[in-house]
């Protein structure tokens, strides 16, 4: 650990050098770079209400909305000291770019702004619920859901009769194709953009992960053949392993090769990459094996983190929620320098004992703030109790990006937001207190 | 007997055409299919439940013995049926309005199938008049299931529901899910709560004394 005192970081110094496990000036905060960082825009109109930044009624950009997570604008970076912004590519989960925007209103009443192919018909479910459609078509059948009070979307199970004689693995990797010259154009116009700004910037371009079963269900094609129901895929892992690898192994070469042109594009200028998003721990524990982990995945994480080290100076992050930490060794292992979101809630994940383990060797970003019970259904002092907790439990020695334990979900109440970033301000200054 | 060790491995490996042979084998030699269900079907259930509880085997390995047990139970049922052989209860089962998530209901339903109770399975996004209407068609335990913080409480409006129709008395409620602990259980007035699908089992034959 360096004895050098960081004072007046930039945020992208302050993120870097939290990275490298050094402490800077302060914990570098993150909200909004990425898709599991972000804001329900349920909780982000009334941060923005209670924060004065909007006139009522100025609705907010849905940003992405599988999850129906709204733009942190830089009003807001400013307003709470946030450090790191993202980069994705044009196209979301539903395979529709965020563009002509237009007005809606959620069901719990909050005015939004969504892309111009974001359907907003809810006479089409017949128990009122809204379907959003594959690349914006509503010709085709829907390949999402949010039931009526919902918050976000659900997967709709589209899956063909499977041939286990015939299985063909191209089935599962027409999601996976080349980056194109119009996506690459995008990405290095973004970064310009964003560069100026001084913030660290999370790169998140899809591609590699492996066996993410929020993509699995394929949302964004038409038509989607191969094995696309979250539960076929679970159980593939157990029967049908040969071919999971298999799938895995292409989209890895492909996942590659698109990394090497967009960092020829872009080069160093983002601090990390979000390598993949694949839960796997639930509650109570690993949802597979670790020794499906080392055989199936690890291969490939290792691959692809190898690649990125050996390339770029890119930092390599991985999100899995759940009861992992019978799968650190292996996910450290891997080569894997940020872990997200952290959940701390779930058995075995004791903020003491991970930074104990680990916090040398992975930055914990995540973790703040519990987002299943305190910051729901806390009180304001509970949370600013628990967030001073986790600065100097995760914080110490660096390695730590103050995130909340995944997306702020939607029903938080606005008091337990603005006592979440007061106490972020108040608790994140180094030395800890 | 061999063929009911030779069931229980099939279901308990998660191999269903080998599961759903050797039930064939045994009705075929004779072996009721009651018994077939409690050596072969309950036992492997018992089995798998241990290994899942003790962290030997995992999400995937429990669908795949889930599935064999539910592929030989659809071969057994006729002939439970035809010898009148009583299922254990009834139970209905949902994931609760607004939620979509079904694996672990699912796994539960399954698993409940395979201990000799009837399962009528509602689906996801189920209002409260449904588990209402199950109860009234002879379910003995109303299931629920909720992954979302945001969603569970849908779990107390089934509860009010249940005793405002005057039926409170003649069910048992369990609920479950990733953010469902005993103590909310309790504070709705739940019957019970069970952490996974194993537990689960347990739990409703706990309730229903059987």
């Amino acid at each position: 650990m360096s004895s050098t005192v960081h004072e007046h970081c930039t945020s992208r110094e302050r993120t870097e050098l939290a990275l490298e496990h050094v402490e800077a000036d302060r914990v570098p905060l993150d909200l909004g770079s990425g898709p599991t960082t972000g804001i329900h825009v349920s909780s982000l109109y009334r941060l923005r209400q209670a924060l004065g930044l909007d006139a009522p009624g100025t609705p907010v950009k849905v940003i992405e909305p599988f999850q129906m997570l709204g733009e942190v604008a830089p009003d807001l970076i400013d307003a709470l000291g946030v450090d790191v912004v993202g980069v994705g590519l044009p196209k979301n989960f539903f395979g529709f770019a965020n563009e002509a925007w237009k007005p809606w209103t959620t069901f719990d009443g909050t005015p939004v702004l969504v892309p111009g192919r974001f359907s907003t018909d809810t006479s089409a479910d017949p128990r009122g619920g809204l379907f959003m459609y594959p690349q914006g078509d509503p010709l085709v059948p829907p390949s999402a859901r949010m039931p009526r009070r919902g918050f976000y979307f659900d997967a709709i199970k589209r899956q063909q009769p499977i041939d286990d004689e015939h299985l063909n693995v191209e089935d599962n990797l027409e999601e996976f194709g080349p980056v194109t010259a119009g996506e690459l154009a995008y990405i290095k116009r973004e970064v310009a953009r964003l560069q100026p700004a001084g913030k660290a910037i999370l790169g998140n371009f899809g591609g590699t992960g492996f066996g993410d079963v929020a993509l699995v269900p394929g949302m964004n094609l038409k038509h989607p053949k191969g094995i696309r129901d979250i539960e076929e895929w679970y159980v593939s892992l157990s029967l049908r392993p040969g071919y999971i690898y298999e799938v895995f192994d292409r989209q890895c070469d492909i996942g590659l090769q698109n990394l090497a042109r967009i960092h020829e594009e872009i080069g160093d200028a983002i601090t990390a990459v979000f390598v993949t998003g694949t839960d796997f721990g639930g509650q109570l524990g690993p949802l597979i094996s670790p020794r499906t982990y080392r055989n199936l995945f690890m291969p490939f994480h290792a691959r692809v983190n190898d690649w990125i080290h050996s390339h770029t100076r890119w930092k390599t992050f991985i999100h899995s929620c759940g009861s992992i930490w019978r799968l650190l060794d292996d996910i450290v292992a891997a080569g894997f320098d940020a872990l997200n979101p952290v959940q701390t809630s779930a058995a075995g994940m004791d903020p003491s004992a991970l930074k104990q383990k680990y916090g040398d060797r992975i930055t914990f970003w995540g973790g703040g703030v519990d987002t299943q019970s305190v910051l729901p259904f806390g009180t304001p002092a509970d949370v600013r109790d628990m967030v001073r907790d986790r600065m100097r439990i995760f914080g110490r020695g660096g390695g730590f990006v103050f995130n909340t334990v995944h997306n702020v979900q939607a029903g938080v109440p606005v008091e337990n937001l603005l006592a979440l970033y007061e106490a972020v301000n108040d608790f994140r200054g180094y030395p800890l207190g | 007997m061999a063929v009911l060790d030779e069931l229980r491995e099939a279901v308990i490996d998660g191999q269903a055409k080998l599961a759903v042979a050797k039930a064939t084998q045994g009705l075929e030699q004779g072996i009721p299919a009651e018994v077939l269900l409690q050596d072969g079907l309950i036992a492997a259930m018992r089995e798998v439940g241990r290994l899942f509880e003790e962290g030997e085997i995992y999400v995937p390995e429990m669908l795949v013995a889930a599935r064999a047990m539910k592929a030989t139970v659809a071969v057994l049922k006729p002939r439970l049926i035809e010898h009148s052989v009583q299922s254990s209860g009834t139970v209905a089962i949902g994931t609760v309005q607004g939620d979509l998530h079904d694996i672990g209901k699912n796994l539960v339903a399954m698993m409940l199938e395979g201990s000799g109770f009837e399962v009528v399975d509602l689906g996801t996004d189920v209002p409260p008049e449904r588990f209402i209407d199950a109860i009234r068609a002879g379910a003995d335990v109303v299931g629920m299931s909720a992954l979302l913080t945001t969603t569970m409480t849908s779990m107390k409006d089934v509860v009010d529901a249940i005793t405002a129709a005057g039926l409170r008395d003649q069910v048992r409620v369990i609920v479950g899910g990733a953010p469902i602990t005993a103590k909310y259980a309790a504070q709705i007035g739940a019957d019970g709560y069970a952490p996974d699908a194993s537990k689960a089992v347990r739990k409703v034959r706990e309730l229903l004394a059987v």
